[in-house]
């Protein structure tokens, strides 16, 4: 008798004696190829995931001479390093989406919308506007970008595109903690009815502007019809 | 959002006192002429002690006149030595401001250069995060002997003197410049914190140089990206740097030499990038200035003028 094959032959009867064996069986594999966004699509989404989070960086990064709290001022030096190290791995996932090597510093906006959005949440400058400044970035835009963040997870491809939903899992994790963040230092900066109404307006001002531009990607309504 | 705001614009909350930069401007170009230092300092008296009403730094006026700073300023911190508690949380409490406004520095170094390249942007945000724990942590060390923030008025001069408005001379300011002087203070704090057997400081010390060398590499590299193919800028940005560590020296209070309240360090400065030249030229920069001698002897005659001044309105008012 022969010694057994390590390796198949060509023909029928040359196959090893080895049974067969997925890694994914154990436990079975039930996750299913396909999802809602192509090569290109994902690769849009990155490039305005990444637009978001550099601007963010920025915006926070020009408030913390101009907002009085110390508190507030040490909190943001913490969420701009980490909205940088999410704009950076944004980044490095282009040239993975085939957009050549120089695009990891490649920002764009969905449309001139969602620029203008940006600009308006980075509009208030006064140190006494520090509740209208985090209202913007912490009540309306970072809870956006996690609620797309988390579609976007949840409806790409999560084998074909998994490196795209390891990325957008560790900024998950650390957008809602920013969130939660902003929310507790708004409750506390609003102690009078008049602080809570500023808080109630800027927000309704800035998600009208929202919803009008589309969002991060453009297109919150489309998608969030599909999502129905 | 405006890019590039003027240092009257740092936000503070009701704690805190600002303080009129010129007096700091002023003593990093004082000569080494007794009465010169006497006179300035006297001309600055009302708004000096205009700035430290109210705060912990009253008694010191009251009972050394507008010269308090040059005794507080120019001695090297000793344990036991009259008034050392209240010189060691001055010199705390002016290395928490110095770290709010380098925390605002960086910020502003996202904001104000928008179109930077990405890896400068990232440095520059990681900054923050080590900015904002340095402010952190240097509100517990202030506690940790006894003061609290806003206890003394703040000068925005650091900010002033080292936020351009072009990018390789900001990094120059902020990043070699500023961060640079910090490394000095807090290699002088470390050896205070070793004197007295303070472990908790010395620790929290060492950590924020550790920090401080890797911000002063960030300017290195940066002055050299900014500048490269123009030498021209390049010469003009070693000239901002060096007019910038002469107003940082505050007259000769931050040196090499003998009576230095705050000695050059040498070996951090090396393992931040500095070159050899660039120290030796520092030497030169920042050993220039009145002397100890000089200053001392000017806080005495302003000092002798300051209760001349008190006794004579007491008299009037009786």
């Amino acid at each position: 008798m022969s010694e057994p094959r390590l390796y198949p032959g060509t023909g029928p009867d040359e196959r090893t004696s080895f049974t067969p064996y997925g890694a994914f069986e154990v436990p079975a594999d039930l996750r299913e190829l396909f999802g809602r966004f192509d090569v290109e699509a994902t690769a849009r989404r990155v490039r305005n995931f990444r637009y978001a989070e550099e601007w963010i960086m920025l915006t926070l990064g020009g408030w913390l001479a101009t907002i009085p709290e110390v508190p507030v001022k040490t909190g943001l030096g913490k969420i701009i390093w980490e909205s940088a190290q999410a704009a950076d791995a944004f980044g490095k996932r282009l040239p993975e989406l085939r957009c050549g090597r120089a695009a990891v510093a490649a920002s764009q906006p969905s449309n001139a919308g969602f620029a203008g959005l940006i600009q308006a949440i980075a509009e208030p400058e006064r140190p006494d506007l520090t509740i209208e400044k985090l209202a913007g970035a912490f009540d309306v835009l970072k809870p956006h970008l996690l609620a797309v963040y988390e579609r976007t997870a949840r409806e790409t491809d999560p084998i074909t595109d998994a490196p795209t939903i390891e990325i957008l899992e560790d900024v998950m994790r650390r957008t809602r903690r920013h969130v939660a963040w902003g929310d507790e230092v708004l409750e506390r900066l609003c102690d009078t009815d008049g602080r809570r109404e500023r808080r109630r307006r800027r927000v309704v001002e800035l998600r009208a502007a929202l919803e009008a531009c589309g969002g991060v990607t453009g297109a919150l309504g489309d998608e969030a019809l599909q999502a129905q | 959002m405006r890019r590039f705001i003027h240092h009257s614009e740092l936000a503070r909350d009701s704690r805190f006192v600002r303080q009129d930069n010129a007096q700091a401007t002023v003593l990093s170009q004082l000569p080494d002429d007794v009465n010169a230092v006497v006179e300035v300092f006297d001309r600055f008296a009302p708004a000096i002690e205009r700035a430290v009403k109210g705060t912990a730094a009253e008694p010191l006026f009251e009972a050394y006149g507008p010269g308090f700073a040059l005794v507080t300023l120019n001695e090297p911190l000793r344990p036991g030595d009259p008034a050392a508690k209240t010189r060691l949380m001055l010199r705390m409490h002016g290395i928490y401001v110095g770290e709010l406004q380098a925390l605002e520095g960086a910020g502003r170094s996202l904001w104000d250069f928008p179109e930077a390249p990405w890896e400068f942007k990232l440095n520059m945000a990681r900054q923050c995060w080590d900015e904002a724990r340095h402010v952190q942590i240097y509100e517990k060390l202030l506690e940790h002997v006894g003061g609290s923030p806003g206890m003394f008025p703040e000068s925005t001069f650091l900010f002033e003197c080292a936020c351009s408005d072009d990018p390789a001379m900001r990094v120059a300011g902020v990043n070699r410049g500023l961060e640079g002087l910090a490394c000095d203070v807090f290699r002088d704090m470390i050896r205070y914190a070793e004197q007295i057997g303070d472990e908790k400081m010395r620790q929290a010390i060492d950590y924020v140089l550790a920090d401080e060398l890797t911000h002063v590499r960030f300017g290195s590299e940066w002055v050299k990206e900014f500048t490269k193919d123009d030498p021209e800028h390049f010469k003009r940005t070693q000239e901002f740097r060096k007019q910038v560590d002469k107003q940082f020296s505050f007259g000769g209070a931050r040196s090499d030499r003998e009576d230095a309240a705050i000695p050059i360090a040498w070996q951090d400065r090396k393992e931040a990038g500095f070159t050899d030249d660039e120290l030796t030229e520092l030497l030169a920069i920042s050993g220039g200035g009145p002397s100890k001698q000089t200053l001392l002897s000017a806080a005495k005659i302003l000092r002798e003028r300051h209760l001349a001044r008190r006794e004579a309105g007491s008299e009037r008012a009786t």
